[in-house]
């Protein structure tokens, strides 16, 4: 009999990676060919956020970096810095989770936000340092703040969804109890 | 029980973060080889595409098939209006069609007088439009023809009307197109009727705009684009689009090619031209060489002075080209 709560990381991380595909399937749909208006949500990123935030035991951070590795080899985009940019700030949040914890939603936001503007930043200075042509910075800043905006409903989506909520104190052993 | 997990985190830490420290080192070190040898890596994301997107096909066709027969209902809905529509259409065409008769007769009888040879050895393969790029700011699509069909990198892809972009990456069975509307997109044309050339700068709008241009006021909106084929990409003369004026008075170009629709692209195969290196020879030194060697026997030509003649051969007093070398 597999540790019931073992089984559950293994199914968060499975349904992470469905979840990945779904969105890299649709982003590569021939529907949209041509110039858009408005840049999409990074949902991949999104949801990382959202869990890591919650409940960071669930997902591998390694995971995530394969995934972007994988989006990023699939799209034109320059292959490695998306998923070491994402590393560094889940590390982030990760490290700073504590302090988030009974701070209510609006903190949190606001500092997954922060955190994605400098994962922006940092990505614009790489690229530009080693001379990798770059899209325009209104560009990139709209894109930001669509996934900034986006973020509460992925939120929604996997606290309602999914069931990842913050662990409240003690609430290992019951889990861990439950056959 | 806590106090056992505590422990186990306080061992875990370490190593993870060495783990962690690895990874890191491990992307940038693709990001730099990536910058450093990019034909490389971008072979190996090539493979990757190639065996990854064809098993995502039986999933991406049916979507497509929905969206399209979504989009063919809303059509059906406004179809009496688009009667009429294609009725003034047709009507137009017909004057066309008539325009286009006659052109194409004194097309052909210019030809004729000029002795003008078409290039025999352009030909095409079509493919279908397998995926969009997968990156909000780049403008490519992924199509199911590739090395196995003999494409080659930078050879064009047009769909029936216009040029569409050009071949970046070559898998075994997929290769991508980057669209004329990529902002890496950088194109050689002719703008017609005036034949200033230029060059197409795709910037991830809609309408790229056309830098370079020696002579703005001979370029007007309405002038038709052309490929030029200057660097000896490209063949020449393939359909761009028509020059537009954009809101920031920039000349900008409607592409031909129908974008909202990429479903099948036809990607023509170039060979690279021919160079003519010879400086040209004023004195004939060879009278067997020279203009008048047209009717001679095969045995006769390329001979060296002193070499002596076959008997099929005219003799050097035989003709005029004796005046020639001397």
């Amino acid at each position: 009999m597999i540790d019931p709560y073992l089984m559950r990381r293994l199914l968060y991380g499975l349904l992470f990676l469905g979840l990945s595909t779904v969105i890299i399937f649709t982003r590569m749909l021939p529907l949209h060919a041509g110039a858009q208006a408005f840049p999409p949500p990074d949902l991949i990123l999104c949801f990382a956020f959202a869990w890591t935030v919650r409940r960071p035991d669930y997902l591998p951070v390694f995971l995530v970096a394969a995934v972007l590795l994988l989006s990023d080899m699939l799209s034109l985009a320059p292959p490695g810095i998306a998923p070491l940019l994402a590393i560094l700030g889940l590390e982030a949040i990760r490290s700073r989770r504590g302090l988030l914890s009974d701070q209510g939603f609006a903190v949190e936001w606001a500092s997954v936000a922060a955190v994605l503007f400098l994962m922006m930043l940092a990505e614009r200075v790489i690229l530009g340092v080693f001379m990798v042509p770059q899209v325009a910075f209104g560009l990139t800043v709209l894109s930001l703040l669509v996934t900034v905006v986006f973020y509460p409903v992925t939120v929604l989506i996997s606290s309602l969804g999914f069931r990842i909520e913050w662990m409240k104190p003690g609430a290992i052993d019951p889990e861990a109890r439950t056959t | 029980m806590a106090r056992s997990k505590a422990r186990t985190e306080d061992y875990v830490g370490p190593v993870r973060r060495i783990l962690i420290g690895l990874t890191l080192f491990v992307l940038f070190a693709l990001f730099l080889l990536w910058r450093i040898d990019s034909p490389r890596v971008e072979r190996f994301r090539a493979q990757l595409v190639d065996s990854v997107v064809p098993s995502f096909e039986w999933a991406l066709v049916p979507v497509t098939k929905t969206a399209d027969a979504i989009e063919n209902f809303q059509s059906y809905q406004r179809i009496a209006e688009q009667n009429q529509e294609l009725r003034r259409e047709l009507r137009q065409m017909q004057a066309w069609k008539e325009a286009a008769l006659q052109l194409e007769q004194e097309n052909a009888k210019l030809r004729d007088l000029n002795n003008v040879r078409l290039d025999a050895r352009l030909s095409y393969v079509t493919g279908v439009v397998l995926a969009d790029s997968g990156s909000p700011f780049r403008q490519s699509v992924l199509i199911n023809l590739g090395a196995r069909d003999g494409l080659v990198d930078g050879w064009a892809a047009m769909d029936g009307l216009g040029l569409v972009g050009r071949i970046a990456g070559v898998g075994e069975r997929t290769a991508r197109v980057i669209l004329l509307t990529d902002s890496n997109s950088r194109i050689p044309v002719t703008v017609q009727p005036s034949g200033q050339t230029s060059i197409l700068t795709g910037d991830n709008s809609s309408v790229p705009p056309l830098d370079f241009l020696e002579n703005r006021d001979l370029v007007r909106p309405g002038d038709r684009v052309l490929s030029s084929g200057d660097g000896g990409v490209f063949p020449a003369g393939l359909l761009v689009g028509e020059v537009v004026q954009g809101k920031d008075r920039r000349l900008r170009v409607r592409l031909a090619a129908d974008y909202e629709r990429l479903e099948f692209l036809r990607v023509m195969r170039s060979h690279p031209g021919e160079v003519v290196e010879d400086s040209g020879a004023l004195i004939v030194m060879n009278p067997a060489t020279a203009p008048v060697a047209d009717g001679l026997p095969e045995e006769c030509l390329g001979l060296e002075e002193g070499d002596p003649l076959p008997d099929t051969c005219p003799g050097p007093d035989a003709t005029e080209t004796v005046e020639v070398t001397q």
